[in-house]
């Protein structure tokens, strides 16, 4: 008679030593998918972290951009003035070749270019100032229709850049009458190229005491027009002001060269010996 | 089922050589046709070889029976290794003569020779692994004489397979192979046995599962194939004799007692 019970449990050791590998298999299996997806999961959040450090930075290096872009705006009409203050201690009448680099710094400033609203068109034609009456006139007399061209361009970028620094030092800060006013005519000076309201925004700037800007003005309107005084002695005593005296001396020599201009002289003489400062 | 069933089976697939418990399997009749033809030619010797437990012996012991009748046949399940006492049972069963002292092989010759017994007998040798390489060569130079045909049984070991060739190379005309059963043939070989017993419900309890399970474990051999069949019936009796059979079930061999009797068998290392 057989011991089925000693079988039995025999038979059950064995089973169990015959599942062993399977099982050996199945948890190596296990252990070897979890370890895989740990891995892949660990590596799609470094991933994702690295993605996002990326974007940080992208947005860190957009900011950083767009504030050099604002530094670069505040710093450029500089750029520009010296460059031109170059150009013009070298050769006064040339008109031309500064349009052509104010068109070269168009072109990289375009995305902040200002486009006049149809209200405020509304209101300029209602509103009429008495000199824009005249102003038909004085622009037959003053320059060739190519060089108007090229200014407009170079009068449009000046204007931006000055618009850019302009609206959060002097409108929040000063809160003046007359700077609403500047700001509509500069946008009717664009309109119409007129050298009388570039004079007047010249004019007006120096008064508030902003040379830079008076500067500028003045330099469009002499190349629009070179035979303004008016024009010629604002841009003197804004580089004056502006600690560029030798250049102001220079420039106002040539120009008596030209036009034998007694202001022009009055004012040479007063710089020359310290009066104006 | 009764136990009685079971305990009927399990004597079928008892591990003895008995003729009538031959089955015939087709492989195996062709093999067996080829032996008898091989028998009625000419021939000096004839081998007949396999790994231990592929029928050797039931073939043997088969040809015997089948012989015996029409031509003089005697056979020798257990070497006589004695060389001496070899030739006096040869001249004593196939020559009628009893030597009472010492016979050598010249004397063997002489009483060879001298014999008129008209047909050639035919002596089956058995296990003829176990004869010295000194009686091998003897019973090669008598076969040589042509007045005694000898059939001998080898295991098919890579020792038994030199002994076959330094021995019987030149010699033996014809040499059969026996081999395992396949998994078709073990599955036919177990239900004609057991229905040759009219254990008609156990023969229906091997299915193919079943028998593929019995052949994974012994490899279609017929020796362990018995001895495994034999202690799973004798698990079946004993399961039935403590009423556990229903958790067992009887419709089909249970592959758990299969391997609990290979464990048994020690075909299964547990």
């Amino acid at each position: 008679m057989l011991n089925t019970r000693d079988l039995e449990e025999r038979w059950l050791k064995y089973k169990i030593k015959s599942y062993i590998p399977y099982a050996i298999i199945v948890v190596s299996l296990v252990v070897i998918i979890l370890i895989t997806s740990i891995f892949f999961n660990a590596n799609k959040k470094e991933k994702e972290l690295a993605l996002v450090s990326e974007i940080k930075q992208e947005k860190q290096i957009e900011n950083t951009q767009s504030v050099a872009t604002t530094v670069i705006e505040k710093t450029e009409p500089k750029k520009i003035i010296v460059e031109i203050k170059k150009e013009v201690t070298q050769e006064v009448p040339k008109t031309i070749n500064l349009a052509s680099q104010n068109n070269l710094q168009k072109s990289s400033d375009e995305p902040f270019k200002l486009s006049p609203s149809l209200d405020f068109m509304k209101k300029m034609q209602h509103s009429s100032l008495p000199y824009h009456q005249n102003e038909p006139v004085q622009q037959q007399k003053s320059t060739s229709p190519v060089i108007e061209e090229v200014q407009d361009l170079g009068i449009e970028e000046n204007v931006e850049i000055a618009l850019v620094e302009e609206k959060p030092e002097k409108i929040t800060i000063k809160r003046r009458d007359s700077s609403d006013d500047i700001r509509h005519i500069i946008k009717r000076f664009k309109k119409n190229n007129n050298p009388a309201l570039s004079l007047f925004i010249a004019k007006k700037y120096y008064e508030m005491g902003e040379y830079h800007k008076a500067y500028n003005y003045a330099l469009i309107t002499n190349e629009i027009d070179r035979n303004i005084d008016a024009s010629w002695i604002v841009f003197t005593k804004s580089l004056v002001k502006l600690d560029q005296k030798d250049m102001a001396i220079k420039t106002l020599r040539k120009y008596i060269e030209n036009s034998h201009s007694s202001s022009a002289k009055i004012l040479l003489d007063e710089i020359l010996a310290g009066k104006f400062k | 089922m009764s136990s009685s069933i079971y305990i009927k089976s399990k004597n079928v697939f008892l591990d003895t050589v008995n003729s009538k418990d031959y089955v015939q399997l087709d492989r195996v009749s062709t093999i067996y046709q080829a032996l008898k033809d091989s028998i009625k030619k000419p021939l000096k010797m004839i081998l007949l070889y396999g790994k231990p437990g592929t029928g050797k012996s039931m073939f043997l012991t088969k040809l015997y029976n089948d012989l015996s009748s029409s031509q003089i046949v005697h056979i020798y399940q257990t070497p006589i290794l004695d060389e001496s006492e070899f030739y006096k049972v040869l001249a004593q069963d196939i020559f009628s003569t009893k030597y009472s002292g010492e016979l050598n092989f010249t004397q063997f010759m002489k009483i060879v020779n001298n014999s008129d017994i008209g047909s050639i007998p035919v002596v089956l040798l058995d296990e003829a692994q176990l004869y010295s390489d000194n009686l091998m060569e003897k019973i090669r130079l008598i076969s040589d004489t042509r007045t005694i045909k000898f059939v001998i049984t080898l295991h098919k070991t890579e020792e038994e397979d030199l002994i076959a060739k330094e021995h019987f190379q030149t010699r033996i005309w014809e040499s059969i192979e026996l081999e395992n059963a396949s998994n078709a043939e073990l599955k036919i070989y177990i239900q004609k046995k057991l229905m040759k017993a009219n254990c008609f419900d156990s023969a229906n309890m091997f299915t193919a599962k079943s028998v593929n399970k019995i052949f994974k474990l012994t490899n279609g051999n017929y020796r362990d194939t018995n001895k495994l069949l034999y202690a799973l019936f004798d698990i079946y009796s004993a399961y039935d004799e403590n009423h556990q059979l229903s958790s067992i079930g009887t419709t089909q061999v249970s592959n758990k007692l299969i391997e609990m009797s290979a464990i048994h068998t020690g075909l299964i290392n547990a």
